[in-house]
């Protein structure tokens, strides 16, 4: 398999991904976590083409833009006031500030980093690689990893189908009730076809007990080169914080600019490795 | 030495109000053996009961006693069972773990703990077994169905179990890779192995067959595989002429992300004729019939249609049912073609032998059963343009005939039906013209005279 698909192994993905999720998660500072958003979309784009990630960051910002409209109109804190609705509107009235659209902003940030650095399990690895990559003591746990990733892509080719044949059936989307019609099946057929490969792995000795390979999974250099970056950027953030050169930042009560020192940025930075290795699959 | 033995084995899945399998008592030996019967008699049921799916997978009630090479199905796990019990699933597409051909046979060693010295060698092995030598190396994704099952296939003789089950393997295949694949399986029974294939279309597997198990309403009988003979489903007679052109394709490239899978297409059809699209698997046939529908659209050229209500049954017919009932799916197409006066769900579902599966949930049924409904949900009322992917798939006879009566009577009030299928027999029941589509191109194949 690596001399087909020619790219970083999964356990070198996961240790990046988790570092990418450790960063995003424990600064408050938006600056940071922008770069980590940055360093997941780079890496993404340079594993699997723009035109492959470009579905998924469009569906991250919007998961982002949500999380913003969601504070600006739910949090009316702040001393900065943009506009004001009148107080007598249910939920959405009082004043609209810019604290609380900036707190909103960087919350979207935070979930589509989230996203995009997990992302690559889809994007860029087939699913038995994920399941060699797993230790032996998980080898049981491989099958419904590999069913729960291979629902990924056999939705999409399911919502093709299926709107298809409800298209010819007189279908036609009116409102979002309407995709129910579409939806259901789409939902149902991806689930049933998991559960088709599940069976199969199980029909064929899967989980049985210890595996072997016929291929093992090896680290190559640049497999190591990217797990002791994203260690080295955990690690780097972990004392930035500990040490107080990443201070927290806080949107409210008055929205200032968040503070940036070189080492916590350094650490970010080093999360862009996979962008300088990866080749592009697409 | 019976490789697997069953007695007095009743199986019922959970939540079922009658049993799937009903006092069944039989034995397998090395050798072929055939398994027949209708869509939803419990063939199925059955082949699964021997790799111990059922009952470990699907759960549900069990009594009576099965074994498989000596071990007790019951008190088996299924992926211990594995090591004895090779298995073939229907679709190709949804078996394969691994991306390429030698980890995707080598994935059962895998999980056998083989020593990795060895496995090199017996993926070799199965792969020349099964004749497939030459797609070593190659990627899943690239292979027609037909090398998909073989690769399956050996998959499945990798670990040298003693018996090999395959379950409707040529249901999605083409004639060439149906025949390679069965012919794989025949010799499989070399060396004292059993297999078991359950198919609905006997003609090509009868030949070889060792024993021959009927299936009916989740009842075995076991028959004389020398007395099967050969039964086609019967043409129906026609009753007017075809009309005027009812459609057209002229000139058209289709395919996609801007890669033509068919180029120079020229076809039309009138009203009141069927035409077959023949062709291997992977040749363009679905993909005439969505530029045909209209939901591909040409890369060149023209394409016409008729200007009322277009029937399009997908390959994949789950893609369709969605509503809680299949009275519900037919009913629910009716409403929305506007309905046909005094048409009722009945009627149709009648002609497909639906009737007591009415008030059944769709997907809940077998895959045969599942085609029917789906049939059954696209074709109520008087569509002008009728278009059917495979629509004889994991179909048996009982069922192919009532679609061949069904597909006549719509060519009779009018409609242009075009059908893209492997199945011989239908073309030979149902088509005025055949044409062939392979190499991303559209073959007429030699007219023949349209009966008046």
């Amino acid at each position: 398999m690596r001399a087909e698909t020619n790219h970083l192994n999964a356990r070198a993905i996961a240790a990046w991904s988790a570092a990418c999720l450790v960063v995003v998660l424990a600064t408050t500072n938006p600056v940071y976590k922008t770069l980590v958003l940055a360093a997941a979309l780079a890496a993404l784009v340079a594993g699997a083409g723009f035109r492959r990630t470009r579905r998924l960051f469009i569906a991250a910002m919007l998961v982002a833009a949500f999380a913003l409209v969601l504070n600006l109109v739910s949090a009316h804190l702040g001393a900065t006031v943009l506009f004001t609705l009148p107080g007598q509107l249910p939920a959405i009235g009082g004043p609209y500030t810019l604290e609380a659209l900036a707190y909103g902003a960087t919350g979207g940030v935070t979930v589509a980093a989230a996203i995009l650095a997990a992302a690559p399990f889809s994007l860029l690895l087939a699913s038995h690689e994920v399941m060699d990559a797993l230790p032996a003591a998980l080898s049981r746990t491989g099958a419904a990893v590999a069913a729960a990733l291979n629902l990924v892509p056999a939705v999409g080719a399911t919502f093709v189908q299926v709107s298809e044949a409800q298209r010819m059936r007189g279908w036609r989307p009116r409102g979002p009730r309407s995709w129910a019609e579409v939806a259901v099946p789409v939902v149902l057929t991806s689930v049933e076809s998991s559960i088709q490969l599940a069976e199969s792995m199980e029909a064929r000795g899967f989980g049985s007990g210890p595996r072997t390979h016929m291929s093992p999974v090896r680290m190559s250099s640049q497999d190591w080169v990217l797990v002791v970056a994203s260690a080295s950027a955990v690690a780097l953030f972990a004392l930035s914080i500990a040490a107080g050169w990443a201070e927290p930042w806080a949107a409210y009560p008055l929205l200032k600019a968040p503070p940036i020192d070189p080492r916590p940025l350094i650490a970010c930075l080093l999360l862009f490795t996979p962008a300088l290795q990866w080749r592009s699959r697409s | 030495m019976a490789i697997a033995q069953l007695d007095r084995f009743t199986y019922s899945y959970p939540g079922a109000a009658s049993p799937a399998l009903r006092n069944v008592s039989t034995r397998i030996d090395p050798g072929l053996t055939v398994v027949a019967g209708p869509s939803g008699s419990g063939k199925s049921t059955l082949l699964r009961v021997f790799n111990g799916l059922v009952p470990h997978f699907h759960g549900g009630r069990v009594s009576g006693v099965a074994t498989v090479a000596g071990l007790d199905v019951l008190a088996t796990p299924t992926r211990v069972l594995a090591r004895n019990a090779g298995f073939v699933f229907q679709d190709p597409e949804l078996q394969m773990v691994y991306a390429t051909v030698d980890r995707e046979v080598a994935f059962g060693l895998e999980n056998a703990a083989i020593p990795q010295r060895e496995i090199a060698a017996r993926v070799s092995e199965a792969l020349h077994e099964v004749g497939i030598e030459h797609l070593a190396g190659r990627a899943v994704r690239t292979l027609s169905g037909g090398e998909r099952q073989r690769v399956a296939l050996a998959s499945a003789l990798a670990v040298r179990p003693r018996l090999v089950v395959l379950d409707e393997p040529t249901s999605q295949l083409d004639p060439d890779g149906a025949e390679l694949l069965l012919a794989a399986a025949r010799r499989a029974t070399a060396d004292g192995r059993a297999v078991i294939v359950s198919e609905h279309r006997l003609s090509r597997l009868m030949p070889g067959a060792d024993s021959l198990l009927v299936v009916d309403r989740g009842c075995v009988t076991e028959a004389d595989p020398a007395a099967w003979r050969p039964v086609a489903a019967m043409p129906a007679p026609r009753l007017r002429p075809p009309g005027d052109e009812a459609w057209s394709v002229s000139g058209a490239a289709v395919g996609f992300d801007g890669v033509p899978v068919l180029e120079d297409a020229d076809l039309a059809g009138r009203a009141g004729e069927v035409i077959a699209l023949a062709g291997p698997n992977g040749g363009g046939k679905t993909t005439l019939l969505r530029l045909i529908a209209g939901l591909a659209a040409p890369m060149s050229g023209r394409v016409t249609r008729p200007s009322g209500r277009i029937a399009y049954l997908p390959q994949n017919p789950v893609a369709l049912l969605h509503r809680q009932s299949v009275r519900a799916e037919v009913q629910f197409t009716i409403d929305r073609a506007g309905g046909q006066e005094g048409e009722r769900p009945e009627r149709i579902l009648g002609m497909l032998g639906l009737a007591e599966l009415a008030d059944r949930y769709p997907r809940d049924l077998s895959s045969g059963e599942r085609q029917r409904a789906a049939i059954a949900a696209v074709l109520p009322g008087t569509p002008q343009l009728v278009l059917l992917d495979e629509p004889t798939r994991g179909m048996d006879l009982a069922s192919r005939s009532a679609l061949i009566e069904l597909v006549s009577d719509l060519r009779d009030r009018g409609a242009a039906v075009v059908i893209a299928t492997h199945d011989e027999d239908l073309q030979a029941a149902l088509a005025d013209r055949v044409v062939d589509v392979a190499g991303g191109r559209v073959t007429e194949r030699a007219p023949h005279e349209v009966p008046a």
